[in-house]
């Protein structure tokens, strides 16, 4: 081989040569080959040195340098292979995974940085015997410089050719085991449990130009090597970490740097990625960021941070001792080395962390988005936490994708009842106005709520009970969401005052100023076309009714709900409201309230007058106290006297009150004419509230309930058997309302049900024994007994269904005269036809469902019939 | 058994004793009130005429009040006067 070379290379020297010099060039160049061998294989035995030197002296005179450099080179390199590489791969061919013994690992490192040593010495012969020659002709560093760069390159070619496939594994696993061992060291006040997850899929964000950052902090970080232990663990952990440093830097040396990289890095963002995960949990009511922060200053960045130091130090070969002299010099109390003098590597690999660590915590959060809204008042800190993640990364449409399609399979189903999805809208809102003032984002993640909702029926009745329920009086409804709706109520109205002076055509041109200063753009994810910030200003209320689309329905129902809490109340106790009412007329507007404030009104005016006529019908009547054992005093007597106009409809079912009741009502009324002429009273006698105590033989039960269950139970005081159309004639309501009503009592085993000769005709019997005194609430369960009543009790005024059903009966002849005219008609034309038409009082303002709705009940009423589209009148 | 009352609520509504429903004058109920007026009833009561034709009091008052000579029922024709 070496003629071989020697023939292409020096064709011109070869032919110059004498056999003298030949004969010189074969005995020198067989001597060198023996000498390299001898250095090479010799077991550290230097001794052949002034041979090599001369062979080497003796073929250079010859002008074969390149040639005796090759060939040492390649015997360097097949010695390497033989004594360095096999022998260090056969360290790891007994473990096929990756837990290598951490002690195999560092015998096998020593071994074959050994041998390189090794050769690096021989190779310094051989330089030190051609510059010997040359008598620096050479640039003799350069040369030097080369020689070596060369002989790393075949070095770690020869390691790279034979590399098993697991090696980036063990080093991974490596420095998995390390990062763990410091981290319990440091981890005084971070415990941590090493539950690791195993998934690998995390670990490529880390390799872009980690060689850059590292370089960088090899040269500044050596500066503050160990400054950052706390004294006690000071020692422990420098023995640690310098192991690490050692063996990154025997890796760095066999040409592993980024593959060495790769694995701490992976190691330590996975070992980041598993803490996060440990930290944050499924507990929603900490603040976790800090700690996590706190965590990387403490554990990975002082592994980072050493590291890079150690590093620093082997590669500039200068004084080791002057990084040591400061462990207690400089800030002996901050425990966060990084924040004194950090070097860029450090502050580089910290922002790394940390962004990581954001986006770790920040995608666990926005996966559980969903329940942390769930629990929001408590969950804040979490979404204190998700919002910084945020700002930090700033995916918020991620947050939106993942949050929406949650939304979707969790709540907007058929099975969430309205109120909790109600309940959570508002959550969210709260939540997200956090993260986003602005509401951008909000106004995605709403859009799927609000459309859903529309298509509820119950959504208006559920949000008004938020709204007016806040003293949590209904059981039904979460006494939590009423507070915090009427809270917003409150809230608003302290936003109204502000903007009040905001809108202030005589804010001075400071506060303008400072508002203009203030002015940030909108996020780059806002939909132009949703209008400016100004408009999309969070308002909770603003967007609940935004689900109903206009105010008026939502206030339209609040005065039903408003009218059936009023006409129910037995004392005129109306201070919530009262507060109620104001709050929602500063919201809506005075004049689309102006109703409701009359009823109130109706109820103040009521008491006033009750006061009066009670006052001076005792003096002028002495009704009350003459009807004896039945009797009713005025006394008990109280009365709401309401403005009919102005409520809702209210549906008054004839009733015969008992008769002493009836005398009182009388009495009342023709005092109330006296009054207050010209204006007379109309009794709707079936509304009220009645208390009334029922006296048994042995014991007396106090309920409190409907006119019409007084009546009912007042006519078994003389007569203990009644048939059910007699008992209806008795109280004048027809006999099914009777029978739905009398229910009541049945329930309350006061009467009970059997039937008669007729089968239609049922009889009531008192239960005078009281078989079953416990059954249904005895003496002490007047509590239960009332919510009974008032969940019994039906609804005294005209759901919003019904009153549209009472103001479209209007119409009825109208749309059964047109169809006798054109015989059949679709939906539309008699929709249209009626608005031609309909003008006058009062005018046709119906929606086609309204009508269409109508029309359904017209057909199941069987005046009208539904063929194909086309209304008929039944024949 | 005995049943003892201990409190009867009762609910009423209140009306004008008048013959008509609305006001002949302003178009709305009687029951109601005035355009003027935000509250019914006492806030915004009913007049009588001598002639029997009633209105809200406000309305009648600003009829008569622009009347350049002696005011005439806006019903009737008659000459307006109160009923006493």
């Amino acid at each position: 081989m070496a003629d071989s070379i020697s023939s292409v290379c020096n064709l011109a020297i070869l032919d110059k040569l004498s056999d003298g010099s030949i004969e010189e060039i074969l005995e020198s160049y067989n001597g060198f080959c023996a000498a390299t061998d001898t250095l090479l294989n010799g077991a550290g035995d230097l001794s052949v040195g002034p041979q090599f030197l001369s062979h080497v002296h003796g073929l250079c005179k010859h002008g074969l340098e390149s040639l005796l450099r090759d060939h040492f080179l390649g015997a360097l390199e097949r010695t390497f292979e033989k004594n360095g590489a096999l022998k260090f791969w056969r360290h790891f061919e007994a473990y096929d995974d990756v837990s290598v013994e951490e002690e195999v690992f560092y015998n096998a490192l020593e071994e074959i940085s050994l041998e390189k040593q090794y050769q690096e010495k021989c190779l310094l012969i051989l330089v030190h015997a051609l510059q010997s020659y040359n008598h620096g002709s050479h640039d003799s560093n350069d040369y030097r410089v080369e020689l070596f760069a060369k002989y790393q390159m075949s070095v770690s070619s020869v390691l790279m050719a034979t590399l098993p496939r697991h090696f980036p594994e063990i080093l991974h696993w490596y420095f998995k085991g390390r990062l763990e061992e410091l981290s319990t060291i440091m981890g005084g006040d971070f415990p941590h449990d090493d539950d690791e997850d195993d998934d690998d899929d995390d670990d490529d964000k880390d390799d872009m130009d980690l060689d850059d950052k590292c370089k960088v902090s090899y040269r500044s970080g050596q500066m503050e090597i160990d400054e950052c232990y706390p004294q006690g663990r000071f020692l422990d952990n420098n023995k640690l970490v310098n192991n690490i440093g050692k063996v990154v830097r025997d890796l760095r040396s066999l040409g592993f740097t980024s593959m060495t990289e790769d694995a701490y890095a992976s190691a330590i963002f996975l070992f980041l990625k598993a803490k996060v995960h440990d930290l944050a949990g499924d507990d929603y009511r900490i603040s976790v960021l800090e700690s996590i922060k706190g965590w990387i200053q403490a554990v990975p960045l002082q592994f980072l941070h050493a590291l890079l130091a150690y590093l620093g130090d082997s590669v500039s070969y200068d004084s080791v001792s002057s990084g040591l002299k400061s462990p207690l010099a400089s800030c002996p109390s901050t425990f966060y080395p990084g924040i004194d003098t950090p070097s860029e590597g450090l502050v580089r690999w910290q922002l790394r962390l940390e962004y990581f660590a954001y986006e770790t915590l920040q995608d666990l959060r926005i996966t559980k988005l969903f329940e942390i809204i769930v629990d929001y008042p408590d969950s804040s800190p979490a979404i204190e936490d998700l919002k910084q993640c945020l700002e930090y990364t700033g995916q918020h449409s991620k947050l939106v994708e993942s949050f929406i399609s949650a939304l979707r399979y969790r709540l907007l189903t058929a099975g969430a009842s309205t109120n909790d999805i109600l309940h959570q809208y508002v959550s969210t809102i709260k939540a997200l106005r956090t993260i986003d003032p602005a509401g951008v984002f909000l106004e995605a993640v709403g859009e799927p709520i609000r459309d859903y909702l529309r298509g509820r029926k119950d959504t208006i009745k559920c949000i008004v009970t938020m709204l007016t329920d806040g003293t949590g009086g209904n059981p039904n409804v979460s006494g939590n969401t009423g507070d915090s709706l009427l809270e917003e109520l409150n809230r608003d109205e302290e936003n109204q005052e502000n903007a009040g002076l905001d809108d202030d055509f005589h804010t001075d041109d400071k506060q303008a100023w400072i508002n203009a200063s203030r002015w940030e753009p909108d996020p780059v994810e806002a939909d132009p076309l949703k209008g400016s910030r100004n408009r999309r200003k969070v308002d909770i209320l603003g967007m609940i009714v935004g689900i109903i689309g206009s105010k008026d329905q939502l206030v339209n129902e609040y005065r039903v709900m408003l009218a059936e809490k009023l006409l129910n109340k037995s004392d005129y106790d109306i201070d919530t409201e009262i507060r109620t009412l104001e709050l929602l007329k500063i919201h809506f507007g005075e004049s689309s309230m102006q109703k409701c404030e009359i009823m109130l009104n109706d109820l103040i005016d009521s008491k006033r007058t009750n006061g009066n006529i009670k006052a001076t019908i005792t003096q002028t009547s002495q009704a009350g106290s003459e009807l004896g054992d039945n009797g009713v005093s005025m006394d008990v007597f109280d009365a709401t006297i309401i403005s009919s106009n102005f409520w809702p409809q209210i549906q008054d079912e004839s009733l015969n009150v008992p008769g002493p009741v009836d005398q009182l009502l009388s009495d009342y009324a023709k005092r109330f004419n006296e009054i207050k002429t010209p204006r007379k009273l109309l009794w709707k006698k079936s509304l009220g509230t009645v208390k009334l105590e029922l006296q048994f033989e042995d014991r007396a039960v106090q309920f409190v309930v409907a006119p019409v269950h007084a009546a009912i139970i007042m006519q078994f005081q003389d007569q203990t058997s009644w048939t059910s159309k007699n008992l209806a004639a008795a109280i004048g309501v027809p006999t099914d309302i009777l029978n739905r009503r009398i229910n009541f009592w049945i329930s309350k085993g006061i009467l009970a049900e059997s039937l008669g000769a007729d089968s239609e005709d049922h009889v009531f019997t008192l239960m005078e024994g009281m078989v079953d005194s416990g059954k249904n609430g005895g003496t002490n369960g007047s509590i239960e007994d009332l919510i009974v009543a008032d969940e019994e009790g039906e609804s005294s005024v005209a759901s919003v269904e019904d009153q549209l059903r009472k103001e479209m009966t209007v119409y009825e002849k109208f749309i059964l005269g047109m169809l006798t005219n054109f015989g059949s008609m679709a939906l539309d034309r008699i929709h249209n036809t009626l608005k031609m038409f309909c003008i006058a009082d009062p005018p046709y303002d119906k929606t086609l469902q309204q009508l269409q709705s109508f029309l359904t009940g017209l057909v199941s009423e069987e005046k009208l019939e539904l063929r194909d589209g086309m209304y008929f009148l039944k024949k | 058994m005995k049943v003892n009352i201990l409190q009867w609520h009762a609910v009423a509504s209140w009306t004008w004793d008048a013959q008509d429903e609305t006001c002949g004058i302003c178009r709305m109920a009687f029951d109601g009130c005035c355009p003027a007026c935000k509250l019914p009833g006492d806030d915004c009561p009913l007049i009588w005429g001598a002639c029997n034709h009633a209105f809200h009091l406000h309305c009648i008052l600003k009829w008569v009040n622009s009347q350049t000579s002696q005011a005439h029922c806006p019903m009737c024709r008659r000459e307006w006067q109160f009923k006493g």
